[in-house]
């Protein structure tokens, strides 16, 4: 009996190494960058005073970064600028392990033959739960090891690494107990996503209004009172085990009532035939792709008004000259007024909407694997026509929210009387389309030549060079290194103005790599799981 | 101690029921037919009885174990095939043999490597690479190399070549003359007729009928033909139904004893007489005559 727990724990933890371990490199080379790039841009007592001076209460760095504790150290830096963030990493991994192991299997249909073994359905969750825990101890590692490889001190670098892979038992938690409600994985993810969105958003309210106490009700505000190197707070850490407990402890009860293959939420089994968006097989995507396409619109809109009203809190009078100089080298130039904030907050926009047209590359990728599309290719739909509606589909729902993003960024800002025009924000909205549609072409050639491994290069192209043009010019890269990134050749509008010929390059390179992809999936053969 | 016992094991999702109320018991040994259409149940009824879903009402009993309240105990003397070979894509099969194997506890590997060679598997494949029939060949070879004393099969062949059925068919026999008890959910009645001691009926998930093969056929009508050197004689017996009456020949179905037939004919110029004991088809098809039979799942 133990030896089947150590086989199934041992097929979870095989299931999801590689992207544990996309995770763990990120992880390591993002704590790294930090002490490395601090050290760099602050070597003397002074600047960091000057930095400290200019960050210890702009409330909108804080909405991304979170509360800085110290940042008069290297330690205290890299635990603001690079706990906060990676917190949310490991969050996300966390629910990610937790519905990929309790749920996309039952799905899949494997668990049966899993019960059906010597195993239990206690012995089957706990086998989960120890691969995943495996996969937790990599990450801590891995971030242990870019602390340390960088000579801060061993001790407080590995209490850092905990407090960043602290909120993995809540989340893990949120992913278990969201399996359980869920009738299928799609449900499942969405359940454990708001949930997660919602933390952060406390989090981001608690950080950058009076109700600081408000970061007790969330736990990704838990990470920040572990307060890494500065003046640690271990006993915060019993927050995160103890509710993690509670939510397993509940998310395994119902597992061991509960029907294998079903939900607790009943499933919509029956329904009267609705024949809307049935018309092609464009519209029979754009049908599936409604709920989670309402999803982005409404998150991402949330969040761009949100940013619009604290846009007006940031004031220049705070900023000297020789600070601004300083958030220069953070990759953050202009933060230091309205228009400037804004214009930085949509960098994560563009962010944001690549990553969407990379689920869009997923989906067409799903419909492929999962054999819908060979069923709809027998019929006679050419497969150039299906590629090209699907692309047109992700080209149409990132305008839509690249647009809805900018029109409500304007409206928060408005709200508040900020000094920013409408037509500078839906320009800010329309400027994330020419990178996004960047990754969405090179995603889509990716799944024309290299369907298996497709998913996995649009979001790791994506991500990559996000984190380049963040973390890049910290540690120092030579521009023609940097360059390398689209997203280091946009103009951030308002802030700075729009670059057209950048913009068009991308276009191309977008138009260029699409039809090739057409081409190229006209020719090759359909790939299965 | 039976192989397999239900008390009243019912089970609904939401509106529908799925099983009504089943009573069944198979004795160790015994290779138990359990046909029943799309939708009558038949998978509810094994994933009940591995206690992967909870009955409604009633219990099932693997070898007198619950396996909803001890599925590890319930499941060491049982192996399952799916209905659906789902596999893990990225194994090959030996790779998932060897998983398979870890989760059932023990197998007999040299009568798995026979059966690799008899089902002519590629054990370097990997199971994304396989066609339906060949990743149902990959769960048939894990199961009976387990050499369980309880083989649970869910429409075992349903994707095998017929070159493949004979192979699955002299397995079944196999694991029979060693003394291992087999449940066959099927719809193939030519397969449960050549392989089984006993059958149950499943309708709407209720068991509407259950015994060995000649206990079944003596409740069916027989097929009997009569050709006559004249014309045929008007037949009116209780128990004969005519089915069709030709310029010199009669068929009829008779039920029960041909007793009275035999009498009646006798005053007639009878050429050639031919009798049939109904088949499994027939029987089947006669508890579903006249109704879909069918539930949803």
């Amino acid at each position: 009996m133990w030896t089947t727990r150590v086989a199934v724990a041992r097929r979870t933890f095989a299931d999801s190494r590689i992207r544990t371990l996309c995770f763990a490199l990120l992880f390591a080379g993002i704590t790294a960058a930090n002490v490395v790039g601090y050290r760099k841009t602050y070597p003397t007592v002074a600047d960091r005073l000057r930095f400290v001076h200019a960050f210890g209460d702009n409330k909108s760095v804080r909405l991304f970064y979170g509360v800085p504790h110290d940042l008069l150290t290297v330690g205290g830096y890299v635990a603001w600028r690079a706990g906060g963030t990676l917190s949310i990493f490991a969050a996300a991994w966390g629910l990610l392990a937790a519905v990929r192991a309790m749920r996309t299997e039952e799905d899949a249909g494997r668990q049966e033959l899993v019960l059906a073994g010597l195993i239990g359905r206690g012995g089957a969750f706990a086998a989960a739960l120890a691969a995943i825990g495996a996969g937790a101890v990599v990450l801590w590692l891995a971030t242990f090891v870019g602390l340390v490889a960088t000579k801060l001190p061993a001790a407080g670098s590995a209490y850092l690494a905990l407090a960043v892979v602290a909120v993995i038992p809540v989340f893990v938690g949120v992913g278990a107990l969201a399996s359980q409600l869920a009738p299928n994985r799609r449900i499942a993810l969405e359940l454990g996503s708001g949930a997660l969105a919602a933390a952060f958003l406390l989090r981001v309210v608690a950080d950058t209004s009076s109700l600081g106490a408000l970061r007790w009700a969330t736990p990704l505000g838990w990470i920040e009172e572990l307060r890494a190197f500065a003046g640690p707070r271990p006993a915060v850490l019993l927050l995160p085990l103890v509710a993690g407990a509670i939510l397993l402890g509940v998310a395994l009860a119902i597992a061991l009532r509960r029907d294998v293959g079903r939900g607790l939420l009943p499933a919509r089994d029956d329904a009267e035939p609705r024949l809307a968006l049935l018309g092609s097989p464009a519209a029979q995507a754009l049908r599936g792709e409604r709920g989670s396409l309402i999803a982005w619109l409404l998150a991402s809109g949330a969040f761009a008004f949100v940013l619009g009203v604290i846009a007006n809190s940031v004031s220049a009078a705070a900023f000297s000259k020789r600070v601004q100089e300083q958030l220069a080298k953070l990759g953050a130039s202009a933060v230091t007024t309205p228009a400037g904030y804004l214009g930085f907050a949509f960098l994560f926009f563009i962010l944001a909407i690549s990553l969407f047209c990379c689920s869009q590359i997923a989906a067409a990728r799903r419909e492929e694997a999962d054999q819908q599309l060979e069923t709809l290719l027998a019929l006679p739909v050419g497969r150039r026509g299906w590629l090209a509606g699907r692309l047109a589909i992700a080209v149409g729902a990132a305008a839509a929210l690249a647009l809805s993003a900018g029109f409500l960024a304007w409206a928060g800002a408005a709200s508040q009387g900020a000094p920013v025009s409408l037509a500078d924000l839906l320009g800010a909205g329309a400027n994330c389309l020419p990178t996004a549609l960047l990754f969405l072409g090179l995603g889509a050639l990716a799944f024309a030549t290299v369907p298996r491994a497709s998913i996995g290069i649009a979001y790791g192209l994506t991500a990559l060079a996000f984190v380049w043009e963040l973390f890049g010019p910290i540690v120092g890269a030579p521009s023609w290194l940097l360059g390398l990134s689209p997203f280091h050749h946009i103009g951030l509008i308002p802030a700075t103005p729009f670059r057209a010929e950048a913009a068009a390059v991308m276009l191309v390179i977008a138009a260029g790599a699409a039809l090739a992809a057409l081409w190229a999936f006209g020719r090759r053969d359909l790939t299965g799981a | 101690m039976t192989a397999i016992r239900t008390e009243g094991l019912s089970k609904r999702y939401g509106e529908t029921l799925a099983l009504d109320s089943l009573d069944l018991e198979v004795s160790p040994g015994e290779v138990y037919g359990y046909l029943g259409p799309n939708g009558s149940g038949k998978t509810t009824t094994i994933r009940l009885l591995l206690g992967l879903h909870r009955p409604s009402a009633g219990r099932g009993f693997l070898f007198g174990i619950d396996a909803w309240h001890d599925p590890v105990e319930a499941h060491r003397r049982v192996a399952y095939v799916a209905g659906e070979p789902f596999l893990w894509p990225s194994l090959t099969s030996a790779e998932t043999f060897a998983f398979l194997a870890r989760l059932h506890g023990s197998t007999d590997t040299a009568y798995r490597d026979e059966l690799v060679e008899r089902f002519q598997l590629d054990v370097s494949k990997k199971v994304r690479a396989l066609s339906k029939g060949n990743r149902q060949k990959v769960q048939l070879v894990a199961a009976f190399a387990t050499r369980a004393d309880l083989l649970l099969l869910d429409e075992p062949s349903s994707g095998l070549d017929p070159l493949m059925e004979v192979a699955f068919r002299q397995t079944v026999l196999e694991a029979k003359e060693r003394g291992q008890t087999v449940f066959l959910s099927s719809h193939i009645l030519s397969e449960v007729e050549a392989l089984c001691d006993r059958v149950g009926i499943l309708r709407r998930g209720r068991l509407v009928d259950q015994g060995t093969l000649a206990e079944l056929r003596h409740l069916g009508a027989q097929t009997v033909e009569v050709t006559f050197a004249g014309a045929p004689p008007q037949l009116e017996l209780p128990g004969v139904h005519v089915i069709q009456a030709g310029a010199n020949a009669l068929r009829c179905e008779v039920t029960g004893s041909v007793g009275p037939l035999i009498d009646a004919l006798a005053h007639h110029d009878v050429v050639a007489l031919t009798s049939r004991e109904p088949s499994l088809e027939e029987i089947f098809l006669h508890h579903y005559d006249g109704s879909d039979g069918r539930v949803d799942d």
